[in-house]
């Protein structure tokens, strides 16, 4: 019970600090969204230890874990653009397939690559 | 109200549902992200309820994807150390890959003669939901269709990955979490997480990395390949 009331808390912190971050960045007219500002706020009290990482931990743990749901009602959003995909689904399938067996090769031949040639030099 | 409250519960109670049978049987096709969205697009269509009362209820959850994102402070800043160790391979894969994510996006779906709004929805789909949307937005695409495409990109890297994964026989586990948070998002970073625990946090470092590149790069390539 009292892990279930930390986590809400800390749930609800998070979701007030969200807040906070898109009235900035809309206040100050700043093109990056509120979400990445934040992520590099945290980080940054984080690390010089302005706030510690139990304050926000299982909170975080728990947002993650259910990252899918949120995403959700997005992809419900899909029957409102049903012509869309009736007509150009092939072609948008065929763009996504390709595009990301692409993006795979290139950024998993290069990582190893590299990856290798350290571990060439260290031994 | 009522109709609200209740797309909320229906959501909640067939992605558990769905959570529970992925986990009994996990085969790609069971995965929650595609079988919770589809179950709840044949109830809309068979009782006639709108997209637009469904969702008065159902954005709460889209709400939470803002402090969800934020979220990915707490792993940023746990495996900084990891980051650090493997800076080069990390930074310059995922700089590369997530040029070569629009680049090839814009290209291929030009080749294809897509209209300009589907080219420009299909741009940021690699990154995460909220950037993706967000990026879509400022260069003329529209964030709902990006969000589809970002899910199929997720679905579709989660089952082809380790299919690419095998072929190139790329070894590495910093390596192979790269691959997979660059090119598919948060459903490649879960798929990384049943290789190992490396990869599966590479994985979500590149995925962080990946967005905030994409964010920062997008509009400047696409005036350069106006």
């Amino acid at each position: 019970m009292v892990t279930i009331m930390k986590g809400m808390g800390q749930i609800i912190l998070l979701c007030v600090f969200s807040l906070i971050m898109n009235k900035f960045v809309e206040v100050l007219h700043w093109k990056i969204p509120g979400s990445i500002l934040g992520i590099i706020v945290i980080f940054v009290l984080l690390q010089t230890k302005i706030i510690r990482l139990e304050w926000i931990e299982l909170g975080a743990k728990w947002l993650l874990a259910e990252l899918l749901l949120f995403f959700i009602p997005s992809a419900v959003g899909i029957i409102k653009y049903q012509h869309i995909l009736v007509d150009n689904g092939v072609r948008v399938v065929f763009v996504i397939t390709l595009s990301t067996i692409i993006v795979m090769a290139c950024t998993g031949l290069l990582a190893n690559k590299i990856a290798e040639r350290k571990e060439q030099k260290s031994s | 109200m009522i109709l609200a409250l209740f797309s909320l519960i229906l959501t909640i109670g067939l992605y558990w549902g769905a959570k529970w049978c992925y986990k009994t049987k996990p085969k790609v096709y069971l995965s929650p992200l595609l079988t919770t969205p589809l179950l709840i697009v044949a109830f809309l269509l068979w009782t006639h309820i709108s997209y637009e009362s469904y969702n008065t209820g159902a954005q709460w959850l889209s709400n939470m994807l803002q402090p969800a994102t934020i979220a990915f402070a707490v792993p940023l800043y746990k495996y900084f150390n990891i980051l650090k160790k493997h800076a080069t391979e990390i930074l310059v894969s995922v700089l590369s890959g997530s040029v070569v994510a629009i680049v090839s996006s814009l290209f291929l779906a030009r080749g294809l003669h897509l209209n300009t709004q589907i080219v420009d929805s299909l741009i940021p789909r690699s990154v995460t939901t909220p950037i993706a949307m967000g990026v879509s937005e400022t260069i003329g695409g529209v964030p709902a269709i990006t969000a589809v495409f970002v899910i199929m990109t997720g679905l579709m890297g989660a089952v082809i990955g380790p299919i690419v994964i095998r072929l190139l026989r790329i070894e590495n586990e910093i390596a192979r979490g790269v691959l997979l948070g660059t090119s598919a998002h948060g459903a490649g970073t879960s798929k990384a997480f049943e290789f190992s625990s490396i990869a599966g946090t590479i994985s979500s470092l590149s995925m962080i990395l990946a967005a905030l590149i994409t964010l920062c790069v997008t509009p400047w390539l696409m005036a350069l390949m106006l």
